[in-house]
């Protein structure tokens, strides 16, 4: 374990006064000088023919000074899957066609909210219905309604793995099993609606500020789809009100914002309401699993099979990434020798889902683990036990994917069990009561560089100054997870500075260095901190050879940088403060400031991360065997993040993550009537509040992850996972319901409950791990 | 979601508020806290021509008890001052029960008891207590003053007794009589801020182990709050005993007419109409022995 | 028609004309530009507008801007002293890390203060019922839970100081 000064420090966040005092402002906290209010028309039908829109009324309400449809517009598609134009199935505003109830259909901007408002009710928009589809085994049938034109099957997206030889691996198992779970959409629910606010500048330059993850992949893509060069965009992120993945693509909102600046000369700003969000937004996407595993009698892994369809609604969105991704979840985690994966994405009529913390990993992850438990009870193995048994540990290769560096997986697993209580728990709890297992492994960033960037993958650049300041400037989105704390952490650590001696620019294209793919897939640890690092060493050898001159020093002297100062490390007496070896340097420079470029790039990192997050988690429930509520008393985790660099932030990401978690699990969900959401609000769309959270305990593994800086990896998005399978593994050893089917309402358990209640304390026999195990079961 | 345009009134003085809703006539809307008519409004179920709110009528916001008289519950009393009031809580405790969980703190500040029964859903926390209590409303209009059983008042989702051009004054609660005990109970799938997808009053009198009387009204299961007539008639002059109350649970769940909409079937509604009904009548009874 | 509404904001007198379909978040944020109150939803449901009005924490979106006529409101930039202090609820709020993203901050703070202001020691339980009206994504609540119990601590620490003066 390394000694950090500032690394692994309860640093509070450099964000945390001014959004206490409420100063901190967001995109819709801003008003520009003659500003405009946008407001967007969506589609009232699932799915339809335009025959006609007529803006006229709308354009001549007094007030309004801009309405536009795709007409005005330059008509290209766009979306994140840049390397393969195929999949860019979008434009801002439908042409000739709508897909869903929401589906954007023309935009207006007016002087003030009600006459924006009012305007859109006076766009007559004249539809020819087309039968819709809503479900995917529907959707795949040839007579089924065709979703776009270019794709007549409604299979987007085929993504398939193979290694080793399955069908052998299962004639050498001797026990083989087959489930189908179906996992349900959720909303990011980040309590900042998306927001977006253009300005056209200088040389007809248009700044866009707007509520996104990802400020780089706007700019490509609005300039792509507006006609015009990636300079001629300039997108600066404010502060974000989290985004959950839910704001990492071009929206129609920052299009329109864009194009209706250009066209009145004036500021406009669209902000959505909840409603929008809930009825239009994107999701967590629904799936459906067909996962067939083989065993040998010890509980071995030998092979596995996994047949996923992703409900995308009818756009590809991050779709193609889920596809891509789920089948890497489904190899992780444990040992499958011999394994098969055959993902599809399809279109229906409904909203698009798209990228939501896990991307794929809570849905994989979900199938994994319930179908685990259900063989370690029929092999009568403990799951800690078979988990065990099988987990992947470092060294481990997942053929074409990657190899494990760090892995604190096995020890993750003891860890909990044993403060959990587990094994004692798992026999002594009665009826009503149970407790569950859950685990996760996750990726610190992707490799796969689907958006074809031109520049590295993150960037970072270093300014010092002989006052002993420095900053720091990156492209780098904090949406609220705190990444700006993190990367100036890291600095600050490299530098031997003070987190007070760094400034920090942001996420703002035209400013912070070139480039970074933006906040998902819990990269930004890893990559930006890569960078930061990167460059401040670039720093560091500037310093220290001015250091070394100065002093006179032998040459084969360590220098380090420490407390402030520029020092031989055994002769901390050799050195200067930071800002006179600065100082020295820019007079050997003949004046030009100390500056320097670093950059991240994964190369020779396999198909999907250079380093992968770990943990495992355990739920106990109490279930009320009347009502079928389930309430969730204690929850405890042990992960492996790498090095933690801000220890409450990482706690807050856990906190966060069960939040979501056991909303997943139990409680949150869109109702929808064929196409339409019935739920567009937070009194019927349930997330779980302050009252319902179980009592959580955590231990950090501690690891080191040497791709990582510092040794950090990814923790913000693994622990999305364990938590709906854990909840769920317990409801079962609390009530003999297995849930094959999220969300776990009370009516499913009720059902249960019913059908089962003369044998219900027979079955739960078959939980205690210390009796006879079943005769294995073959085929 | 934008609210729609509407004239607003501040009358001082209660004739000065029932003039105004006669001469604004249809599309005039009483505000008393304004918690359900503002999202009303925002969902765009509502879109009044005029507004008129009460908050600035004196007299009207007081909640007065005496041991000799009940309870009376003025238009523009808040609920979170039937939370805070001792003699509720002492008296009508099932009606403590239900403001407890209605809603969240912030809505409790700004919503009134009168605008809770006034907006008539099915689902409104304090019509089952008060039903059961056996409360009467207060209806003035220019005309004068009737009084209306509160069991008599809802006709329908957002539909109720009251006429064009009446304001509800206030809602009495007669005393609770002697060896009687009241319950409230909901069902909810998340703790705070919820719409109950079922919950139940019931008000019980008993002599010895008799229940003499009985009142059963169930929430969000029928277009109205409903009463549970023949639940009541099964339990009125029985011996308490365990089957009773698990029978009585099945016969409401029988009377019960619960659709399915996005907050839950109407099997399970059903199945916690059962539930609620035995839990309410087992609490009853508890609090009977205490009056 | 607008109406002339007289209040008070964080201390400040204000006259404005108002629609009366004009809610008091938009007042507060399009008018006076007290950005600090947030929009999380519109309809009452998820905190995040929340600010206090003659001592009550109310729902800013639910609220017509009309109706404050004459009375008085805080909002979160009415918190600290000035601006190098911080209330003591802000302060437990920094150091506890239970801001993220800080969406729901400005409605936490306040239903945290009407919260304390009724109930100067509140249990575990007390405070998460406290905060029931309020939604958060990021946190999971736990480090909001711990903030306001250590606000409670401070603000009856220097609450008995006062008083031994």
């Amino acid at each position: 374990m390394k000694e950090f000064s500032i690394i692994g420090k309860d640093v509070p966040r450099t964000d945390a006064i001014v959004k206490a005092r409420g100063a901190a402002a967001y995109t819709d906290d801003m008003k520009l000088p003659g500003m405009l209010h946008g407001r967007i028309l969506r589609s009232p039908l699932p799915h339809a023919l335009i025959k006609n829109i007529d803006t006229s009324k709308a354009a001549s309400l007094p007030g309004v000074k801009c309405v536009v449809t795709a007409e005005d517009t330059p008509k290209i598609k766009y979306g994140n899957w840049r390397l393969f134009p195929e999949t860019q199935d979008e434009y801002p505003l439908a042409i000739d066609k709508v897909r869903f109830i929401g589906d954007e259909v023309a935009a207006v901007a007016a002087i003030d909210k009600d006459i924006a408002e009012e305007a859109l009710e006076l766009i007559d928009v004249e539809y020819e219905e087309l039968p819709a589809v809503f479900d995917v085994d529907i959707a795949m049938k040839s007579e089924a309604p065709v979703l776009h034109d270019y794709c007549p099957t409604n299979i987007s997206v085929n993504r398939k793995i193979k290694y080793g030889d399955v069908e052998k691996g299962f004639a050498e198992s001797d026990y083989v099993r087959e489930d189908t779970f179906t996992v349900h959409g959720v909303s990011h629910a980040y309590l900042e609606p998306c927001s977006a606010l253009a300005q056209v500048d200088l040389d007809g330059r248009i700044t866009i500020w707007t509520s996104t993850q990802v400020p780089y992949i706007v700019q490509c893509l609005l300039a792509s789809t507006l006609g015009m060069r990636e300079n001629d965009i300039r997108v600066i992120k404010p502060f974000v009100g989290g985004g959950f993945g839910g704001k990492m693509e071009l929206r129609t909102w920052e299009f329109c914002a864009a194009l209706m600046a250009k066209r009145t000369g004036r500021p406009v700003k669209f902000t959505l309401s909840r409603e929008e969000e809930f009825l239009a937004g994107r999701r967590r996407h629904p799936m459906k699993l067909h996962s067939k595993i083989g065993f040998k009698k010890d509980g071995t892994i030998v092979a596995k099979d996994l047949k996923i369809q992703l409900d995308g609604g009818a756009y590809n969105a991050m779709g193609p990434t889920a596809t891509f991704l789920c089948g890497n979840f489904g190899a992780m985690l444990y040992r499958y020798p011999n394994y098969r994966f055959h993902g599809q994405h399809i279109y229906t009529n409904k909203p698009p889902a798209s990228a939501m913390r896990g991307f794929g990993a809570p849905q994989s992850l979900y199938a994994t683990e319930i179908q685990m438990n259900i063989a370690a009870e029929d092999l009568g193995i403990d799951p800690i036990d078979i988990r065990l048994k099988n987990a992947q540990v470092s060294g481990d290769k997942i053929p074409d994917v990657a190899t494990i560096s760090s892995c604190g997986f096995v020890e993750s697993i003891q860890r909990v069990a044993e403060m959990s209580g587990w094994k004692e728990k798992r026999n002594s709890l009665k009826l009503g009561q149970g407790i569950g297992i859950g685990c996760y492994s996750f990726i610190s960033g992707g490799v796969f560089n689907w958006f074809n960037t031109q520049y590295p993958f993150s960037a970072a650049e270093v300014r010092v100054f002989s006052d002993g300041t420095a900053h720091l400037l990156t492209m780098a989105a904090d949406i609220g997870q705190g990444s700006d704390t993190v990367l100036k952490q890291i600095l600050a650590e490299e530098l031997g500075l003070t987190m007070e001696d760094i400034r920090m620019t942001s996420a703002d294209t035209a400013m912070t260095p070139q480039g970074d793919l933006g906040s998902w897939g819990s990269r930004v640890t890893l990559m930006a901190g890569n960078a930061v690092v990167n460059a401040a060493k670039k720093i560091k050898e500037e310093l220290f050879g001015a250091v070394s001159a100065h002093h006179n020093l032998n040459v084969i002297h360590e220098i380090e940088c420490k407390n402030g100062r520029v020092q031989a490390k055994t002769r901390p007496d050799y050195g200067l403060s930071f800002g006179e070896a600065v100082a020295l340097v820019q007079k050997a420079n003949r004046g030009e400031p100390l500056v320097a470029r670093g950059s991240y790039t994964p190369r020779g990192k396999g198909l999907v991360t250079p380093a992968f997050g770990f943990g495992a988690q355990v739920a106990e429930v109490e279930v009320d065997k009347e009502t079928g509520l389930v309430k969730v008393k204690e929850m405890w985790t042990a992960h492996d993040c790498g090095t933690v660099i801000n220890p409450r932030s990482v706690e807050g990401q856990l906190a966060g993550s069960i939040q979501m978690g056991l909303g997943y699990a139990l409680s949150e969900q869109f109702v929808m009537d064929g196409g339409k959401t019935l739920n567009a609000n937070f009194a019927d769309y349930k997330m779980p509040t302050a009252m319902d959270m179980p009592l959580s305990h955590v231990t950090h593994v501690d690891t080191y992850e040497n791709e990582g800086p510092m040794g950090a990896k990814e923790c913000g998005e693994g622990l999305a996972s364990p938590t709906a399978p854990a909840i769920s593994d317990a409801v079962y050893h609390a009530t003999g319901y297995r849930c094959k089917d999220l969300p776990i309402t009370p009516e499913k358990i009720l059902e249960h409950v019913e059908k089962t209640e003369d044998v219900g304390l027979e079955s739960r026999k078959t939980l205690h791990c210390d009796l006879e195990p079943e005769p294995y079961k073959i085929g | 979601m934008r609210l729609p345009k509407f004239e607003y009134f501040t009358p001082k003085t209660l004739n000065e508020a029932l003039a105004l809703l006669k001469e604004q006539g249809e599309g005039a809307y009483i505000m008393a806290g304004g918690t359900d008519i503002v999202v009303k409004m925002l969902h765009g179920r509502l879109r009044p021509k005029s507004v008129i709110a009460l908050q600035e009528i004196d007299g009207i916001n007081k909640i007065s008890f005496s041991p000799q008289e009940g309870l009376t519950i003025g238009a523009t009393a808040r609920i979170v001052n039937i939370l805070s009031h001792p003699d509720i809580l002492q008296y009508y405790p099932a009606l403590t029960d239900a403001v407890k969980v209605m809603a969240n703190i912030e809505v409790r500040n700004m919503g009134t008891v009168v605008g809770n029964l006034c907006n008539a859903a099915p689902s409104a926390d304090t019509a089952p207590p008060l039903i059961t209590m056996g409360s009467v409303v207060v209806l003035t209009s220019l005309e004068g003053e009737r009084r209306l059983s509160l069991d008599e008042f809802f006709k329908g989702p957002g539909i109720t007794a009251m006429n064009q051009g009446e304001i509800m004054t206030s809602v009495f609660v007669p005393l609770p009589q002697p060896r009687s005990g009241g319950s409230y109970k909901r069902i909810s799938a998340r703790c705070g801020v919820d719409i109950a997808p079922a919950s139940a009053g019931t008000m019980a009198v008993f002599r010895d182990e008799i229940c003499s009387d009985v009142k059963l009204v169930l929430g969000a299961v029928a277009p109205i709050p409903l009463r549970a007539y023949r639940t009541e008639n099964l339990l009125r002059g029985k011996q308490w005993t365990h089957e009773l109350i698990q029978d009585a649970g099945y016969e409401a769940a029988e009377e019960s007419m619960p659709i399915s909409d996005c907050r839950a079937s109407a099997e399970w509604r059903k199945k916690m109409v059962a539930v609620l009904t035995r839990r309410t009548l087992v609490e009853a009874y508890e609090r009977s022995k205490k009056n | 028609m607008k109406h002339r509404i007289n209040f008070k904001v964080n201390g400040d007198e204000y006259s404005l004309a108002v629609e009366p379909w004009k809610t008091l978040n938009e007042a507060l944020r399009e008018d006076l530009n007290l950005t600090g109150t947030k929009l999380g939803c519109g309809t009452g449901d998820c905190g995040a507008c929340t600010v206090i009005v003659d001592g009550k924490s109310v729902s800013s979106c639910l609220t017509l801007a009309v109706s404050v006529d004459g009375k008085s409101v805080t909002t979160v930039e009415g918190l600290a002293p000035s601006g190098d202090e911080l209330h003591p609820i802000q302060e437990a709020f920094v150091k506890t890390g239970a801001i993220q993203c800080g969406f729901c901050t400005a409605g936490m703070e306040m239903a945290a203060l009407h919260l304390l202001n009724h109930n100067p020691s509140p249990n575990e339980a007390e405070i998460r019922a406290g905060l029931s009206g309020h939604l958060c994504r990021c946190t999971g609540y736990s480090q909001i839970v711990e903030a306001i119990s250590v606000a409670a601590e401070t603000m009856k620490n220097s609450q008995s100081e006062e008083e031994e003066q």
